[in-house]
């Protein structure tokens, strides 16, 4: 589309509003000769056109849609892609800055191996071909003695993990680290207990009421861009009302509509309350709860009578009435009314469990699936490439310790302790887009156990900046970043159609760089051989990808994978939103074959004879029901009532856990929070300039009375101390913060990661704004001090629990 | 302004606006803009008294008054004001001398420290004049931002200061900004714009007396 001319821009535009609708922002495209939006971008001096290719963003997970621009082979923009069904031609300042990520002089350009000590920051440039043959070699030989298992693969953010799977299965690894539980793990293992998807998505583009605990779209989000511009839209357009529940006034909280701050871990407290007074007020839906839960309206009001409004006042600080009121109000707007929660619920010991207790809202009020209410993610499937390796079947006490058998997104913070406790021998650790030395809590800790030989005698990163966890490498295999390579991607769709997007090379990798999914992985695989090599008969990443489209007939008509390489992403125009997905009947063919169980619940035997969901009967009709995830039995209902909690001695039904350590806290004792900025995404982005240089400080949040009391002033350099240690950062005094708290935003504060970052260069080359960067400050990074946590349930890590003391430095 | 004639503006609906800095950073990328200095930039400001506390955000650039101080006080006519109303400058004109940026009221120029000269938002002159809005807008995640021609009647931007109650910066400076503002706070609206206001322009201007000849384009 990049070579229309304006006028037929327009006329695309008024064709397919569904794919362009911004708002208001094109309403009046038809009538007045208005400019293109998008889609096109000009040389600032040439005023020539700019090639422009269409690819997803990676700088943080939300997958927007985006055109990168690029003049004499080098990119010089990146925008929205208009095309795009979720971000709808919008990025954020992160996607923006991804030209920083290409050109930052520090980047890792060369195959480098280790020659001082471990962490000594002394390498000597090597070949590919000496790289690839050591690694492999070392992995052929653990592999050849019968101890695959004695590699352990960690990753951060691996948008390709269809390849990485396939690579770890075929050499025979069980233990594949994710970083899941240093984020959401929790909330995903919540809501896989309750409805079967791990995810939500509020359609807060329909929606009147949101009612938001803990969660900061305005400035991040899984689905930063995309959800953001919808609650907009729901607020500007159809008077949406927006309530925040917050330690602290974030730019969510600071632009709600009403911000209620809360002490921490106790938001499932507040919304407990608020479900009591629906059923009191009897303001919810009683057919749903009969039909879809596996409870019923008596059940539920009977369990909720304990949870009063003046009881949840005591324990969050949120006035009783208050609660009433919201209460009332988010019920009488269903079923349009919706939650939104994220890392202020489940980023505590309590995380799980309190993140059923803010489902419970929805369901009670039957907005779940509905339009302007809290949405069942719909995501495409693609074809498997054969031959495919089989799964791994040795169990890992790294990815899944026996101590968390509900933790079914892995315990990622327990990775390298347990390592260092010899729960499983390491001989190879290989990382990729992974900084367990900064992201990870007790970060100190994970530092020392990195730098151990003897724990982990061989380090291979692969990875395109030298991190704090990278520095420690023994080899470093420079990886092509998201800007240089392909591969398809997808993500929950706000349109309620699924969609396909392909991440494409927009420049060829800079350097020496390579492509971990198009270049190590085979060329390892082919070096490592022992059978390995059949799983990469598939040809090239196009060859893979082709086949994986096998699955959607619908792109494949309309020219499968080049109209993704034309477009950047692909959806059904045809279809119509999705919405109570639940209550579609399915299809008699999908019946034949099938049996139904004494609860109604219809499957399928597969291939291997183990019985697959295919639905529900509800009143004579099989129906789609809310497919039950792998690892939990939810039977084709909403599971208020979670037997596997009840069998490993949880609550069974959503209730207020209390984390032990804020109770009985002493007088000058406060809880620390974190927190993310609009600008940053975790360790990965304070290299960009662009950002930095918005964003390179940080500081402790505190109420004024907590300061006053400390005799601290806004300014002050202050001690943190934990029980795992003390750290200095600069105080900000602020009226917008719960009084018992501390908070601090993540993402700068870095000891490595090159200049930008740092300070301390890396490589020697010159940027031309070398000179130009003013800021000295660079903030503090505090994980050192927050000690590692587990959900017991869910297992995330409980970073907003962390009980200090703060005295003047 | 008689009819046919396009007169551009810009109206940034604040009920919109996330104060997420995409368009800070859109800004950047677009016009090459050194680090130091801004075109484009959104000022945070915090009210209020625990537990009513307010947060209100105020994108600020370029105004492209219809009566533009900077350009009546530029001595070499470097600064100039195109039919269209786009205030631009004209660089290989421009002396350097700081006048502008003193005169303007809304603190939106500087010196590139780079290139020496004075420099500010264009309203993407380059991409206006090839059919497209420009960056700052085309990236707006609330989409906060409306451009177009303030002359046609049909046009979204016209209909908004039609139908919505708008304001401008310092109205009462006589300049007649082009930048409308719906729903802006009153606080946010006074004192400077710029981020952390003067550090940053004055900053740009010591780096082009040591940089000038390195950095000159």
């Amino acid at each position: 589309m990049f070579n229309l001319t304006r006028r037929e821009f327009l006329q695309l535009g008024a064709a397919s509003t569904a794919a362009l609708a911004a708002g208001s922002g094109l309403s009046a495209l038809a009538q007045a000769d208005e400019l293109a939006r998008g889609g096109k971008d000009f040389g600032r001096k040439s005023h020539k056109e700019r090639q422009g290719i269409p690819s997803v963003c990676l700088q943080c997970v939300s997958g927007c849609g985006i055109i990168g621009y690029v003049e004499d082979g080098r990119l010089v923009k990146i925008e929205g892609n208009p095309e795009h069904p979720n971000s709808r031609g919008t990025i954020c300042a992160r996607g923006q800055a991804g030209v920083n990520q290409v050109y930052d002089p520090d980047r890792i350009l060369y195959p480098m191996r280790r020659v001082g000590a471990r962490g000594e920051g002394k390498w000597k440039r090597i070949s590919w071909e000496e790289a690839l043959n050591e690694v492999a070699g070392k992995m052929r030989e653990l592999r050849e003695s019968g101890k695959p298992h004695e590699f352990v693969f960690r990753y951060g953010r691996n948008r390709v993990t269809d390849y990485t799977d396939r690579f770890f299965d075929a050499y025979g690894t069980p233990h594949r680290l994710n970083h899941t539980t240093i984020c959401e793990g929790s909330k995903q293992v919540a809501l896989q207990m309750t409805w079967g998807k791990g995810r939500e998505l509020a359609d807060a583009a329909h929606t009147k009421y949101v009612l938001n605990f803990g969660c900061n779209p305005y400035e991040a989000h899984t689905q930063h861009s995309s959800l953001v511009q919808r609650i907009v839209e729901g607020r500007v357009e159809n008077g949406a009302k927006l309530v925040t529940f917050d330690v602290r006034m974030s730019n969510t909280a600071g632009r709600s509509d009403e911000w209620f701050p809360v002490k921490p871990g106790t938001d499932a407290a507040v919304a407990l309350a608020m479900c009591n007074v629906i059923m009191e007020e009897q303001l919810y839906d009683e057919k749903f709860i009969n039909t879809w839960t596996n409870v019923t309206v008596e059940q539920l009001k009977q369990h909720l009578a304990q949870f009063t409004p003046e009881w949840a006042e005591k324990i969050s600080g949120v006035p009783a009435k208050d609660i009433a009121r919201i209460a009332k109000e988010f019920a009488g707007n269903r079923p349009r009314a919706t939650t939104l929660s994220y890392r202020g619920v489940c980023a505590h010991y309590n995380g799980t469990i309190s993140e059923r207790c803010i489902s419970l809202l929805n369901i009670i009020i039957g907005s779940i699936d509905q339009k302007g209410g809290y949405g069942v993610p719909k995501g495409p499937k693609f074809a498997d490439v054969k031959p495919k390796p089989e799964k791994v079947k040795l169990h890992s006490e790294l990815a899944k310790p026996k101590e968390y058998p509900l933790a079914t997104h892995t315990v990622s913070q327990l990775g390298l302790p347990l390592i260092k406790e010899g729960r499983e021998k390491v001989s190879i650790y290989m990382t990729y887009v992974n900084n367990d030395a900064y992201s990870y809590p007790d970060n100190n800790l994970m530092t020392e156990i990195l730098k151990d030989e003897k724990l982990i005698p061989y380090f291979v990163a692969v990875d395109a900046y030298m991190g704090e966890a990278t520095a420690l490498a023994d080899i470093i295999l420079p990886d092509a970043i998201y800007l240089e390579r392909t591969h398809l991607d997808k993500d929950d769709p706000y349109g309620m159609v699924p969609y396909i997007a392909l991440r494409q090379k927009i420049v060829a990798p800079l350097g020496e760089a390579k492509s971990f999914h198009e270049y190590i992985l085979p060329e390892l695989a082919k070096r490592i051989g022992g059978g390995m090599e059949q799983y990469y008969a598939y040809g090239t990443v196009e060859d893979f990808m082709t086949v994986q489209l096998g699955k959607t007939p619908e792109l494949l008509s309309e020219g499968g994978l080049d109209y993704l390489k034309k477009h950047g992403v692909w959806y059904d125009k045809t279809k119509k939103p999705a919405y109570k997905a639940h209550t579609k009947e399915v299809k008699p063919e999908d019946l034949v074959g099938t049996t139904a169980d004494e609860n109604g619940v219809i499957t399928k035997l597969d291939d291997h004879g183990k019985p697959v969901y295919v639905g529900i009967m509800i009143e004579g009709k099989a129906l789609k029901g809310f497919s039950p995830d792998k690892h939990f039995d939810t039977g084709g209902k909403i599971a208020v009532y979670s037997k596997v909690l009840e069998e490993k001695g949880f609550p069974a039904l959503p209730t207020y856990v209390p984390i032990p350590e804020h109770q009985n806290l002493k007088a000058d004792e406060l809880i620390m929070t974190t927190f993310k900025v609009n600008v940053h995404t975790q360790s990965r982005t304070a290299n960009c300039k662009w950002l930095s240089e918005i964003y390179h400080e940080n500081s402790l949040w505190m109420h004024p009375e907590a300061a006053a009391k400390r005799g601290l002033k806004d300014g002050d350099l202050v001690v943190v101390t934990s029980k795992v240690g003390s750290q200095k950062i600069k105080l900000r005094v602020t009226e917008g913060i719960y009084p018992g708290v501390v908070s601090f935003a993540d993402s700068v504060g870095h000891s490595a990661y090159g200049r930008i970052a740092s300070g301390k260069q890396v490589t020697d080359a010159e940027d031309v704004e070398d000179e130009l960067v003013w800021w000295k400050d660079r903030g503090a990074h505090l994980n050192s001090i927050i000690p590692v946590t587990v959900d017991p349930v869910g297992g995330n890590q409980g970073w907003m629990d962390t009980v200090v003391t703060v005295k003047k430095a | 302004m008689s009819k046919g004639e396009v007169r551009y503006g810009m109206v940034i609906d604040l009920r919109r606006c996330v104060g997420c800095h995409a368009c800070s950073v859109a800004c950047k990328s677009e016009n090459d803009v050194p680090l130091g200095v801004f075109r484009s930039w959104v000022k945070q400001v915090e009210k209020g008294s625990y537990p009513n506390v307010r947060k209100h955000f105020l994108p600020s650039l370029c105004n492209h008054c219809e009566k533009p101080i900077c350009v009546r006080n530029c001595p070499t006519t470097a600064s100039y004001r195109r039919e269209d109303g786009v205030v631009l400058i004209d660089y290989d004109k421009c002396i350097g001398c700081g006048y502008c940026i003193a005169s303007c009221p809304y603190q939106v120029r500087f010196i590139n420290p780079l290139r020496g000269t004075a420099e500010k938002c264009t309203f993407c002159q380059h991409r206006i004049d090839n059919g497209v809005v420009p960056s700052c807008v085309n990236t707006c995640n609330g989409r906060a931002r409306v451009f177009g021609d303030l002359n046609d009647p049909n046009s979204e931007i016209a209909k908004l200061i039609a139908t919505q109650p708008v304001q401008v910066l310092k109205a009462d400076s006589g300049t007649e900004p082009r930048v409308y503002y719906i729903n802006p706070d009153a606080g946010a609206m006074k004192g400077g714009y710029g981020p952390d206001s003067k550090v940053h322009l004055e900053r740009g201007r010591n780096w082009s007396l040591s940089t000038t000849e390195k950095g000159r384009e």
